[in-house]
C-alpha cells in the first residue's frame, strides 16, 4: 500500500484512539487509596468493610496499611510527599492535621461538609480538629474513650469491695484492701503511651481545669503548678500498686491479668473491648467498666478520634475518589460496622447503638452526651489530640522515666516534664 | 602482551587506531568493571550524607525545608537528657556486642570445623535466628525474660524459688539483656563467615604444622587466625554497622524501657523525623551516629598505617 | 573428594584423646543449641494455641489447646495489611523482590571483590575503603533521600524500587565479603594464568569462581536474609497490593491498639521464616573445605 494510504489510515487510528480515550475521561472514575496504620486483626478487617463498601458504591479500593507505631504510616506520607506523589487520604489526627494543613497540600471537604451537615452530626470538641482554619479537611471516624477504668469482679469480691471507686480517695482505699487481699491493686504495662495515658487520667480526674491548662493548651507554668506535683504524687501511690514486671509486658498482656482476676484494676481506652472479647471475656463476669474517679463528682470524657485527610491530586479520579469516601465515613452504616469492630463509638452523634455494641459502649455514648452537657469533655493529650508531637514527645519521655524511675520525687517530676516541654519551644 | 602474526593477505589497510582503543579498553577493564559500583556508592554516601548534613542545619520541621538556620540543633541535641543516655547506650552496647559476637561466632566456627557429624544441623540451628526478622525475636526473648510469665517464673516452678534473673525490667542492666540477645541474633552469621573464612585456609600448611608436632590449639593460634585476618575485619565492619545502627531489636526488646533506660539512637532519630516533626535535629542526630565511627575508624587507620611501616621496614 | 587429603584438626591426636574431645565439643554445641533454640520452641508451639488458651494461661507455658487452623488461616485467610488473603500475596511480593536484588547484588559483589583483590590500582584501596563506610549509614537517614531519587527516577512504590535500593545498599557488603575473601588466593595463581595468556574474564570464570562457593553462599546467606527481613523500606517504599512480607508480620511484635492474634501471627512468622532457613539448609553444601588445595599444583 503506498505512503498515503497508509498516512491516512494511521491518522484515522490514531484519532479514533483518541476520541475514545477523552470520551473515557470526562466520566472520572472515582479511585483511592487509603494510607494508615491498620494492618492487622480487628482493624484491618474493619477497614477491609470500608473497602467493601466503597466497591460497591463504585469506586475502585486500593489500602496501604502500615503495621507498627504510627511513625511509620507518618514516614511513608513524609516519603511519598518528598517524592512528588502525596497519598490521596490518610489517617491522620489531632495537631497533625492542622499542620499539614498549613502545608497546603490538603483538600477541601466544605463542600460535602455543608450537603450532609456535618457541623450538626460531629461532637463540637472535635470541630476544631477538623477545621483547623475554619475550613473541613478530615472526616472523623470514631470517638475512642480513654478515661475507662476497667475492673475485676472477681478481684473486688475477693478483697470485699462492693462498688467501684468514684473519687481517688475511694480508689486509694479500695486498692489497700486488694493489697491485703493478696491481689495485685493495678495491672499495668510501662510504655510511653501507656504510661501516659494512666497519668492523664489521673490528672483529668484530679484537677479538670489544670489538664486543660498543662494537656490541651501546653502552658509550662500549669505543669509547674502544685496541682501537677500532687498528680504525680497521687501517680506513685498508684506505682507502688503495680507489680515490678510492668516494663516488660504489653498492654494486652496486664488486660489478662485483671481479667483472670489475678489484679483489681486497669487503665486503658476503650479499644479493650475488642481484645477483651476477641479472648473469649465476658462483660460482667471478666470484666467491668466504669468511668475512671473524678473528684469533682461530675460525668467526665476523654476523647481521641481517628480520622482521614485527603490531599490534593492532579488525577481527577483520585479527586472524585477521595469525595466518595468521605462521604462513605460519615455514612450511618459505616460509623456502625467500624465502630462494632473497634469498640469506639460513632463519630456521628445521632447512631442507635442499641444493637450489636457492648454495653460499655453504649455507656461510653450516654456519657459523652452528659459530658458535652457538664462542659467537661477534652481530647487527649497521650493520644495525640492536643500538643504538637514534639511538646507531647518530650513530656511523655519524663513521664515514663518517673514511672521506671523510683528516685525522681513528684515535684522534680513536674519541674522536668515543664522544662523538657520548655526546651522544645 | 601477545604478539600477533603479521599477516600479507590483507589487501585493504587496517586503520591502526582500532587496535589501541581495544587495548586501552582492556586494560582499564578492571575500572570498568569497578566503576558503575562507584558511581552508585559515591551518590549513596556523599550526596545523602551531604543532604543530611544540610537538612541539621536548615529550618526543617515537618518537611525538608532548605533555608539557614544554624548549628542550634546540635546544642539542643546534646542538652537533651535521652539524646546523651541514648548515646552513652551506644558505646556500651556496641562494645559489648561486637566482643561477645565476634568470641561466640569464632568459637563456635572452630567447634564445627572439627569434622564432627551432623554438621548441616549444627548450622542451621545457629543461623536459624538470622531467618526471623529482629521484631519478632526480640518480642519473643521479651516473653521469656519476663519476671513474671517467663523463665524466672519457670525456674521457681520447677524448685529454685529464690532465682531471680529480672535484668528486663531493672534499670540498671536492661541494657545487658539487650547486648546478649544481640550477640544471640548476629553469632550465626560470624560462625558463617568464620567457617568460609577456615575452610578456605591452605590445607597443606597445617598439616605441615601438624608433621612438625605442633598442637592444635597452637596451629589455630599461630597458623590459622592470623590468615583469616581479612575475615576478622569483615566481622567487624558487620558488627559494628550493626550495632550503630540498632533499632528493631531494641524497640521489640524493652521499647526503649524501663522509661527511657535502653534507648539508643537511631530511635531517636526516627522519632524526631518522622513522628515529632523535628526533621533538622533528626538530621543532626543522624550525624552525630556516624561520628561514633571515627571513634574506630581513626585508630584502625593509624594502627594499619603502623603496621604497614612496620612490615615495611622489616622486609 | 577435597576430603581425603584435605586435613583433619583432631588428627594428630590419640583415639581416646580424639574421643574425649569431641564429647566436649558435643557438649559445648548442644549447649550453645538450647540458648538458641528455646524462643523457636515457643513461637512453634503458640502457633497451635488459640487465643483464649493463651490468654488464661500465659504466652510461655505448655498448650492447653491445638488447632492447625491458625496455620491456614496465617497463609490465604487472615485479615492483614488492608486484604484478607491472609500473608500469601506478600510473601510472593518478597519473593520477586528479594531473588533479583540477591543475584544481582552478589554476582556485582564478586566482580567488584576479584578486582580489589587481583587487579589493584592505585587509589583502589581507598576507593574500597570509600564503599565499604556505605554499610554504616543508619536507613532512618537515607529514606527521605531515597524517596527523593526513587520519585525522579518513577520507582515509587514499585518492586523495582526496592530490589534498587537493597542492591545499592547490599553492594558495600558484597564487596567487603568477596575481596577480603579472595585476599586469600594466592597471587601466583594469578600470575601464572597471566603469563599463559588468560584475560580478566578468564582468570575469573577459571581460576576464582571455582574457589568462590564458601564465600558466595555466605554472601547470599546475608543479602537474602537482610532484604527478606528488611522492615523500614519494605513498608515506606510499597503500597497496596506490592507490599513485601514484613509489611504484615511486624504485626507481632507492636503493643499498638488492635487485637492480637497469636495463634495465627505465630503461624505467619514460621511460614515467613521458611525460605531464609531452606536457603540456609540447603546452602550448606557449599562450606567445602580445601577448596584452594591442589589449586597451585
Amino acid at each position: 500500500m503506498n505512503s498515503a494510504r497508509y498516512g491516512t489510515a494511521m491518522a484515522a487510528v490514531v484519532s479514533f484512539t483518541f476520541g475514545l480515550l477523552s470520551a473515557g475521561e470526562i466520566r472520572a472514575e472515582p479511585k483511592t487509596n487509603l494510607l494508615s496504620q491498620w494492618s492487622q486483626g480487628s482493624d484491618a478487617a474493619a477497614i477491609a468493610k470500608l473497602g467493601e463498601m466503597y466497591k460497591a458504591a463504585g469506586g475502585h479500593w486500593e489500602a496501604t496499611s502500615i503495621a507498627g507505631h504510627t511513625a511509620n504510616t507518618l514516614a511513608k506520607l513524609r516519603a511519598n510527599v518528598v517524592a512528588g506523589n502525596p497519598p490521596p487520604a490518610v489517617q491522620l489526627k489531632g495537631p497533625e492535621i492542622a499542620e499539614w494543613n498549613a502545608t497546603g497540600m490538603t483538600l477541601s471537604l466544605d463542600e460535602i461538609a455543608k450537603q450532609e451537615n456535618w457541623e450538626q452530626l460531629v461532637a463540637p470538641e472535635l470541630l476544631p480538629v477538623m477545621k483547623p482554619k475554619g475550613s473541613w479537611v478530615a472526616v472523623p471516624m470514631n470517638i475512642h474513650r480513654i478515661n475507662w477504668m476497667w475492673s475485676s469482679p472477681k478481684a473486688l469480691d475477693k478483697a470485699g469491695i462492693t462498688d467501684t471507686p468514684k473519687t481517688w480517695a475511694e480508689f486509694n482505699a479500695d486498692c489497700e484492701k486488694l493489697k491485703a487481699a493478696g491481689l495485685i491493686p493495678i495491672a499495668h504495662a510501662s510504655a510511653d503511651w501507656t504510661d501516659a495515658t494512666t497519668f492523664e487520667i489521673v490528672v483529668y480526674g484530679m484537677d479538670l481545669d489544670l489538664f486543660r491548662k498543662a494537656f490541651v493548651e501546653g502552658n509550662t507554668d500549669a505543669m509547674r503548678s502544685p496541682g501537677m506535683v500532687a498528680a504525680f504524687e497521687q501517680f506513685r501511690k498508684m506505682i507502688n500498686w503495680m507489680d515490678p514486671g510492668i516494663s516488660s509486658r504489653t498492654w494486652d498482656v496486664a488486660a489478662n491479668m485483671m481479667l483472670t482476676g489475678k489484679a483489681g484494676f486497669f487503665f486503658m481506652g476503650d479499644w479493650s473491648i475488642g481484645t477483651f472479647n476477641a479472648a473469649g471475656f465476658k462483660h460482667g463476669v471478666d470484666y467491668l467498666c466504669a468511668q475512671a474517679p473524678a473528684d469533682n463528682g461530675k460525668p467526665g470524657f476523654i476523647l481521641n478520634s481517628d480520622s482521614v485527610v485527603f490531599f490534593k491530586q492532579k488525577d481527577p479520579d483520585y479527586l472524585a475518589g477521595s469525595k466518595l469516601l468521605a462521604h462513605l465515613i460519615m455514612s450511618t452504616d459505616f460509623q456502625t460496622i467500624f465502630n462494632q469492630a473497634k469498640g469506639s463509638i460513632p463519630a456521628r452523634m445521632d447512631v442507635d447503638l442499641s444493637k450489636g455494641f457492648n454495653p460499655c459502649q453504649e455507656k461510653s455514648e450516654k456519657d459523652l452526651e452528659a459530658s458535652i452537657k457538664a462542659g467537661t469533655l477534652v481530647r487527649s493529650f497521650a493520644h495525640n489530640m492536643t500538643i504538637l508531637q514534639k511538646y507531647r514527645g518530650a513530656a511523655m519521655d519524663v513521664i515514663t522515666e518517673f514511672v521506671n524511675n523510683s528516685n525522681i520525687s513528684a515535684a522534680d517530676a513536674a519541674k522536668r516534664m515543664a522544662d523538657a516541654v520548655e526546651a522544645q519551644k | 602482551m601477545v604478539v600477533e602474526p603479521v599477516t600479507f593477505t590483507s589487501v585493504r589497510a587496517v586503520p591502526k587506531r582500532r587496535r589501541p582503543l581495544r587495548e586501552w579498553l582492556s586494560g582499564i577493564l578492571p575500572q570498568l568493571v569497578l566503576a558503575p559500583s562507584l558511581l552508585a556508592s559515591f551518590i549513596y554516601v556523599f550526596v545523602f550524607c551531604g543532604w543530611t548534613i544540610w537538612i541539621s542545619v536548615s529550618n526543617s520541621s515537618l518537611l525538608p525545608d532548605y533555608s539557614w538556620s544554624g548549628f542550634h540543633h546540635y546544642v539542643e541535641l546534646w542538652g537533651n537528657e535521652r539524646w546523651r543516655i541514648a548515646y552513652t547506650n551506644l558505646f556500651l552496647f556496641g562494645s559489648l556486642y561486637v566482643v561477645g559476637a565476634t568470641t561466640i561466632g569464632l568459637l563456635l566456627a572452630i567447634l564445627i570445623d572439627q569434622r564432627i557429624r551432623a554438621e548441616a544441623l549444627w548450622r542451621t540451628i545457629y543461623l536459624y535466628p538470622l531467618a526471623i526478622s529482629f521484631i519478632v525475636t526480640g518480642t519473643v526473648w521479651r516473653w521469656l525474660l519476663n519476671p513474671s510469665t517467663g523463665v524466672e517464673s519457670l525456674i521457681r516452678h520447677w524448685g529454685w524459688t529464690s532465682f531471680k534473673f529480672d535484668w528486663l525490667v531493672n534499670r540498671e542492666m536492661a541494657i545487658y539483656t539487650v547486648v546478649i540477645i544481640g550477640i544471640w541474633q548476629a553469632s550465626g552469621f560470624v560462625m558463617a563467615l568464620f567457617l568460609a573464612g577456615l575452610r578456605s585456609v591452605d590445607p597443606d600448611l597445617i598439616k605441615a604444622a601438624q608433621i612438625d608436632g605442633a598442637s592444635m590449639p597452637r596451629i589455630y593460634r599461630r597458623i590459622i587466625l592470623p590468615a583469616i585476618g581479612p575475615i576478622f575485619v569483615a566481622v567487624l565492619v558487620v558488627l559494628l554497622q550493626s550495632a550503630i545502627k540498632i533499632f528493631d531489636l531494641v524497640v521489640a526488646l524493652t521499647a526503649g524501657g524501663p522509661g527511657i533506660a535502653t534507648t539508643v539512637p537511631s530511635i531517636y532519630v526516627y522519632d524526631l523525623i518522622f513522628q515529632r516533626g523535628q526533621m533538622a535535629e533528626g538530621a543532626a542526630a543522624a550525624m552525630m551516629i556516624l561520628f561514633v565511627l571515627s571513634f574506630v575508624l581513626v585508630p584502625y587507620t593509624i594502627w594499619s598505617n603502623w603496621r604497614l611501616r612496620r612490615e615495611a621496614s622489616r622486609g | 573428594m577435597a576430603d581425603t587429603t584435605a586435613y583433619d584438626p583432631l588428627g594428630a591426636v590419640g583415639t581416646w584423646r580424639r574421643r574425649q574431645a569431641k564429647l566436649i565439643i558435643h557438649a559445648l554445641l548442644g549447649l550453645f543449641a538450647l540458648y538458641y533454640v528455646v524462643p523457636l520452641a515457643v513461637v512453634v508451639i503458640n502457633s497451635f494455641r488459640s487465643l483464649p488458651d493463651i490468654s488464661h494461661n500465659g504466652l510461655i507455658s505448655l498448650p492447653h489447646s491445638f488447632s492447625l487452623d491458625y496455620w491456614s488461616s496465617a497463609w490465604s485467610k487472615f485479615c492483614v495489611g488492608g486484604t484478607c488473603n491472609g500473608i500469601q500475596p506478600f510473601f510472593f511480593n518478597s519473593v520477586a523482590m528479594v531473588v533479583p536484588a540477591t543475584v544481582i547484588s552478589t554476582a556485582i559483589g564478586s566482580l567488584n571483590g576479584y578486582v580489589l583483590s587481583k587487579w589493584r590500582f592505585t587509589g583502589s584501596e581507598t576507593l574500597f575503603g570509600l564503599m565499604t563506610l556505605g554499610v554504616f549509614m543508619p536507613g532512618q537517614m537515607v529514606l527521605l533521600p531515597w524517596a527523593r531519587v526513587l520519585g525522579w527516577l518513577g520507582l515509587t512504590n514499585t518492586i523495582g524500587g526496592l530490589v534498587l535500593i537493597h542492591c545499592v545498599q547490599g553492594l558495600s557488603f558484597t564487596t567487603l565479603f568477596c575481596r577480603n575473601y579472595y585476599v586469600n588466593i594466592p597471587d601466583d595463581l594469578v600470575k601464572a594464568a597471566r603469563i599463559d595468556g588468560a584475560g580478566f574474564w578468564r582468570i575469573f570464570r577459571k581460576i576464582v569462581l571455582p574457589l568462590s562457593p564458601p564465600i558466595l553462599i555466605v554472601t547470599v546467606i546475608w543479602q537474602f536474609t537482610n532484604i527478606w527481613n528488611e522492615f523500614l523500606f519494605a513498608v515506606i517504599f510499597s503500597s497496596g497490593t506490592n507490599q513485601p512480607i514484613t509489611a504484615a508480620l511486624i504485626a507481632l511484635g507492636t503493643a499498638d491498639t488492635g487485637v492480637h492474634q497469636y495463634g495465627i501471627e505465630s503461624a505467619a512468622v514460621l511460614i515467613a521464616a521458611l525460605p531464609p532457613l531452606l536457603v540456609y539448609l540447603f546452602g550448606g553444601r557449599y562450606f567445602l573445605r580445601g577448596l584452594t588445595q591442589g589449586a597451585l599444583k
